[in-house]
């Protein structure tokens, strides 16, 4: 089976805070339309490998490189804009807006957006706006937000809220999607339910998806391949049954719940 | 799957509806003008009119702030400074262009400026409300050009450090106003004749002021701008430009992260504030025929953000009805009217609402309660000792605020229009998205 090409490209990524080596020399080649995991206990260094992704932090050292277009130095936006996004562990949903206006926002990346035709309301403005409301209309639809989209953001259910980031991250039209920790405090069934939402997403949007998750069921279920982080260090990178046998990956888990596949 | 851009040229509305959408709120802007000239004005008599006017530009400032303090959350302290310098750039063209264009620094004409025109029939035919509003545009024009040059390196800053640009970034403008030369007196026309255009432009009356302009402003232009800065504002809240300033001030880092370039919006932002903060300055210092860069400190834009504080960070409704409020409560302290019957209209309300959306609601209601109460005493009180109510403008003006922070941080309205917390509004909505997305749904 030849593999697809390579769409994320991360080669040798470091950072440390202060002294605190958050991650070192981190490396993950992802080829297009796959779902590989990225593992670790609390504090691994995880997030971080997201921040550096999309230019929340930029790397000490390393290469980022999404289909063809080299990361570094970029600004978060036009990471955005290259085809990287992202939701977050700790949600940062636009709290006071509502559902769709959400949603709505992600999509204004790929539209254009002039002072005067939103002022004058110019043709193409308006239809511009019809797409967007129509394409977050159909987003929600998907994430089984629809009968939500007027509320705000703030007061959904906390698995709502997670499933709203997934459904604004998509709005940006990602080649690479990253997603961090999109089960945390949802139920056994919302978590049920994610699984075939991601494998949903992967096959209808054609995008690529590097997931964090913490739990064990739902990452070695749905990935195909894992890279186990502890410290900051790659200690292992397999496929997810190899991973739960390796010792290594064993011993960084002991004190946390073993990682076990139910 | 077709881009979004492909879409929206396939999703034009009809050629037909484009004109009209572009111009109505110019039209709606001139009918309210002349509604306001030629009947609300008349009907109310001078003194009253002089308020409403004073009130319609308060409202341009504060719905304009309410574009950077509300929308994008960046606090700007320096809005009176855009106004400064848009009333001084308006006030210089049509002073110095009257002694140009007319040969006297008078008002010269426009039916709708009947000032200058009612005594001197003559005059109407000219062309000196041209003038002016041109030059108020232009005011607009040149606050928007300073607001760009303050914004774009101090928006890159974070929250605080704007506070602080913007704060010098006023005194400035006011330290630099009242360092200018002696105006040339408006019997000197033959002095400014002569002088070349650069000279005049720095020959604003120093600390004295700017004064003896022509004064032009009437209701209806005070109120065709504020027609036309409402409309502008509302429409860039609810368009992608609008949701990209809130999702700044939501979260600055989820906002990049969707691909939003902040700084550009935040500049983006302070650019349209400055613009119609300019273009207030112009009504106003064409108002009183006078402008002063001392009265346009820091006191200044510290009223317009208590507009915006109260109105509701990001509602351009509330903004307007703080303004309006803000402006006559002055006047009425002068002579304060019983304070219970507004305190019971504010209680029936707020329990009405509150109860209308099941999520009854005590607090508001017993401080609103004991707020009027203590300032009925307190009027009965000024009542019985002669003292002037007027006097404590300013720390009725604190406890406002304070119970404003205690009662509803967020102000009146919070990010919403008036009418959406209106009954039925959520309902409407649903119904408009459920349509939309049901007859146009398909894959994305
Ligand atoms: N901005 C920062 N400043 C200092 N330390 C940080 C910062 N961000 C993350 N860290 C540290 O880096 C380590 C990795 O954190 P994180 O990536 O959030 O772990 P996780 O694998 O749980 O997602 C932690 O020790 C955390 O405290
Ligand atoms: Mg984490």
């Amino acid at each position: 089976m030849s593999t697809p090409p390579i769409v994320l490209d991360v080669q040798g990524i470091s950072i440390s805070f202060g002294g605190l080596k958050a991650v070192q020399n981190f490396s993950l080649k992802l080829p297009r339309g796959r779902l590989y995991g990225l593992i670790g206990p609390n504090g691994a260094g995880k997030t971080t490998v997201f921040n550096l992704l999309t230019g929340v932090y930029q790397a000490d050292s390393g290469t980022i490189t999404l289909d063809g277009v080299k990361l570094n130095g970029l600004k978060p936006h036009q990471i955005a804009a290259a085809g990287l996004s992202r939701t977050f562990q700790n949600i940062r949903l636009f709290g006071e807006l509502s559902v769709l206006d959400n949603v709505r926002l992600a999509c204004h990346l790929r539209g254009k957006h002039s002072i005067w035709s939103t002022i004058l309301r110019s043709a193409y403005h308006m239809g511009q706006e019809a797409a967007i409301h129509r394409r977050s209309l159909d987003l929600l639809g998907i994430l089984g937000l629809d009968s939500r989209a007027g509320e705000q953001a703030r007061n959904l259910p906390y698995g709502d809220q997670r499933r709203l980031e997934i459904a604004r991250a998509l709005a940006t039209d990602p080649k690479v999607l990253l997603l961090d920790e999109p089960a945390a405090g949802m139920n056994p069934q919302e978590k049920k339910s994610l699984r075939d939402l991601i494998r949903q997403i992967m096959r209808q949007f054609d995008v690529t998806i590097l997931l964090i998750e913490h739990d064990m069921g739902v990452v070695m279920d749905i990935c195909e391949r894992i890279t186990v982080l502890d410290y900051g260090v790659t200690i292992a990178e397999d496929v997810p049954k190899e991973i739960q046998k390796n010792p290594k990956v064993i011993e960084a888990y002991l004190g946390e719940a073993a990682p076990a596949a139910h | 799957m077709p881009t979004l851009i492909e879409q929206a040229r396939s999703n034009k509305p009809a050629a037909a509806s484009i004109l009209p959408r572009a111009i109505w709120p110019l039209l709606v802007g001139l009918a309210i003008g002349a509604l306001m000239f030629y009947v609300i004005g008349p009907g109310m008599g001078d003194y009253p009119s002089k308020i409403v006017l004073i009130a319609g530009i308060n409202i341009i400032l504060a719905v304009s702030l309410t574009v950077v303090n509300g929308f994008t959350g960046q606090f700007s302290m320096g809005h009176a400074g855009f106004m400064a310098v848009g009333g001084y750039v308006a006030a210089t063209i049509t002073y110095y262009g009257s002694m140009k264009l007319f040969g006297s620094a008078d008002p010269a004409g426009g039916v709708l400026s009947f000032t200058g025109g009612a005594d001197k029939p003559t005059a109407l035919a000219r062309w000196g409300d041209a003038l002016f509003i041109g030059s108020c545009l232009m005011g607009g024009v040149g606050a928007a050009i300073a607001g760009y040059i303050v914004g774009l390196p101090s928006l890159r800053l974070r929250g605080d450090y704007l506070a602080i640009v913007t704060l010098g970034f006023g005194e400035i403008v006011r330290v630099l106003l009242q360092g200018t030369h002696e105006q040339i007196q408006p019997w000197r026309v033959e002095d400014a004749l002569a002088k070349p255009v650069y000279e005049l432009a720095i020959s604003l009356g120093g600390p004295k002021g700017f004064q003896l302009l022509p004064t032009y402003t009437t209701l209806f232009w005070v109120y065709l701008f504020v027609v036309v800065t409402l409309i502008i504002c509302y429409r860039v809240k609810n368009s992608s430009t609008g949701r990209a300033f809130l999702s700044i001030r939501e979260d600055e880092i989820a906002a990049q992260a969707m691909g939003v370039d902040i700084t550009k919006y935040k500049v983006r932002a302070f650019v349209l504030a400055a613009f119609f903060a300019g273009v207030a300055g112009g009504l106003y210092a064409m108002d009183i025929g006078a402008i002063n860069a001392g009265d346009l400190g820091f006191l200044k834009s510290f009223d317009i953000i208590i507009m915006v504080v109260l109105g509701g960070m990001g509602s351009i409704s509330g903004a307007a009805l703080a303004a309006i409020i803000l402006t006559i409560l002055p006047e009425l302290l002068r002579n304060p009217p019983p304070v219970w019957p507004v305190g019971l209209v504010l209680i029936a309300l707020i329990a009405g609402v509150s109860s209308y959306r099941k999520r009854f609601r005590w607090k508001p209601i017993i401080v609103i309660a004991i707020a009027s109460t203590l300032l009925e005493v307190g009027r009965q009180i000024a009542l019985s000792k002669g003292i002037n109510v007027a006097d404590f403008r300013l720390i009725l003006y604190a406890l406002l605020l304070i119970t404003m922070m205690l009662v509803r941080p967020q102000g009146i309205f919070g990010i919403h229009e008036i009418w959406e917390i209106l009954p039925g509004y959520a309902r409407r909505e649903a119904a408009r998205n459920g349509a939309r997305g049901g007859s146009q749904g398909g894959k994305p």
